[in-house]
């Protein structure tokens, strides 16, 4: 692991991205950035990240739900692990406090609400990276 | 704009519907008629009236009988019956059914043409209370969305690079510098909770939850919540006692919510309590009810305010300022309660403390739920299979 991973956040709020990839670079992370669902899809396509932090409600509607949804059917982008950073858990489920309900839109996906504490991201994200590797020696 | 207004005329008369069809399509209205009751009805699906005169005497099928399925079928279309001066008994009858008006035979074409237009402006009055409700539905339907996105985002934005921005100048701070950004993040951290809360209370139709009702474990309910409130207690050095009998059925309910509705009871409870006080929760059974008890020994609450502090936003005057929540927690709590068939009551002495005590349904035979049991014969069964 000389490289460090390569992460991609994609997300319309780019005050909040700034936030988040702060935290991330100065972990060592390299980020790559979308502000918008479509270039988000490319950028995905054309260099598949190690891991992506995704915004499911980004624009009029739930575009980023379509987008998790799109990656889903693409066999090789359907397994990026994938951190879904929402602002709004309460219409994912009914829910209450410190039991997030995982929309499991991914097959390898966890839920975070925004505002993220920073050192649950770190480690949310280096636990997806470390699990993706395991599945990677075992698979 | 009448030309557009579509008018059905059921009578047995040929000549009734040939002058009344005459008048109509004079008025520039589209007009169908039909010479029986079921006939009639079988035009309702593909015409679409806005307005249909019924007559009241009919071989077959009668126009009271008309009206009622008229109505089943579309309660907005406004059904006029036309009756003759004999049966003005029926007719006021007929009004009582659902009609809107009553003609009485015989009628001049004027008089018929002025019911034609009350009927239509009835139906253009029906049609719009029927958009605003819609409308306001949506828009409760889609508030949480609406406001979750609009105040939320940018909140969420700012926090974000308040605790990044923490954690840069960590380092070079000075301690009151320090406890200004912690107090900024804390007043930011209270106002998105204080958006959860409002969204919760407005957006949320409790009664939707009764469709997910199932046999819940109390216990994983209490060691769900108390998961939740432990770090706030272990904050203020509350240590918090449980007391369950070995075998307590489960209830009928749902797990998420009714967790909630304990976090907020222990959590109040921690929340007013003194430092390194005692809560304690327990359970029992008590006439095929499960009765959960929370009570602390902390500030407890005046006896004028006992009775609002379930209501929507009650705020208790005894808390710090740093302990006082947005008082939706209890109003929340008893919905949530009451939405399970249960009930919630609280007790209190000032400066000894408080006893909240609720009782839920146990699951141990059928669901309170007649409707549902009876077209759903294997729920019983399966129920009892489970509890």
């Amino acid at each position: 692991m000389s490289q460090p991973a390569r992460l991609m956040i994609i997300d319309d709020d780019p005050d909040f991205v700034a936030g988040i990839r702060g935290v991330l670079e100065g972990a060592g992370y390299q980020v790559d950035v979308a502000y918008n669902p479509r270039a988000g899809f490319e950028a995905l396509r054309r260099r598949p990240p190690d891991l992506l932090l995704l915004d499911i409600l980004m624009g009029r509607g739930a575009e980023g739900v379509m987008l998790a949804r799109k990656m889903r059917k693409d066999p090789q982008l359907s397994q990026i692990p994938t951190l879904i950073i929402t602002g709004v858990r309460e219409q994912i489920a009914f829910l209450f406090p410190g039991q997030a309900v995982h929309p499991h839109i991914l097959p390898v996906d966890e839920l975070m609400e925004k505002p993220v504490d920073p050192q649950l991201l770190l480690d949310r994200v280096k636990a997806l990276l470390d699990a993706a590797a395991r599945r990677r020696e075992a698979g | 704009m009448a030309s557009e207004a579509r008018v059905l005329v059921i009578d047995d008369e040929q000549v009734v519907l040939d002058s009344c069809r005459q008048i109509l399509e004079l008025a520039g209205y589209t007009v169908a008629t039909a010479a029986d009751g079921a006939s009639g009805l079988e035009r309702v699906d593909d015409f679409a009236p806005d307005l249909v005169f019924v007559d009241l005497k009919m071989p077959g099928l009668s126009g009271f009988e008309v009206l009622k399925r008229l109505r089943t079928l579309d309660p907005t279309i406004v059904a006029i019956v036309i009756t003759g001066y004999a049966t003005l008994s029926s007719a006021v009858e007929a009004m009582q059914k659902g009609a809107y008006d009553f003609l009485p035979k015989p009628f001049t074409p004027e008089e018929f043409r002025l019911i034609t237009r009350r009927g239509l402006e009835k139906r253009r009055l029906v049609q719009q209370t029927l958009a605003l409700r819609r409308e306001k539905e949506m828009l409760r339907e889609h508030f949480a969305t609406i406001v979750s996105h609009e105040l939320k985002s940018p909140l969420a934005a700012v926090q974000q690079n308040l605790l990044l921005l923490s954690t840069e100048v960590a380092g070079s701070l000075a301690e009151a510098q320090r406890r200004r950004l912690e107090r900024v993040m804390g007043r930011i951290d209270a106002l998105l909770q204080m958006i959860n809360t409002w969204l919760r209370v407005i957006s949320t139709d409790l009664d939707k939850i009764k469709e997910g009702f199932r046999p819940t474990a109390v216990g994983t309910v209490v060691a769900k919540a108390l998961d939740a409130v432990q770090p706030l207690a272990a904050r203020k050095g509350i240590e918090i006692q449980t007391a369950f009998p070995d075998a307590l059925p489960p209830v009928w309910g749902d797990e998420g919510t009714l967790v909630e509705a304990l976090v907020n009871l222990l959590g109040n409870a921690v929340k007013y309590s003194h430092p390194d006080g005692r809560v304690d929760i327990a359970a029992s059974l008590e006439g095929g009810r499960v009765r959960i008890t929370v009570t602390d020994a902390g500030i407890g609450i005046p006896p004028d305010e006992l009775p609002h502090i379930f209501g929507d936003f009650y705020r208790g005057t005894g808390g710090t300022a740093a302990g006082m929540g947005v008082g939706l927690g209890l109003a929340i709590t008893r919905r949530i309660i009451e939405a399970h068939d249960g009930t919630i009551t609280a007790e209190s002495v000032p400066g000894r403390g408080s006893t909240f005590r609720l009782t839920l349904p146990a699951a141990v035979a059928a669901p309170p739920a007649p409707a549902s049991s009876a077209t759903e014969p294997t729920q019983a069964a399966r129920v009892g299979g489970v509890g």
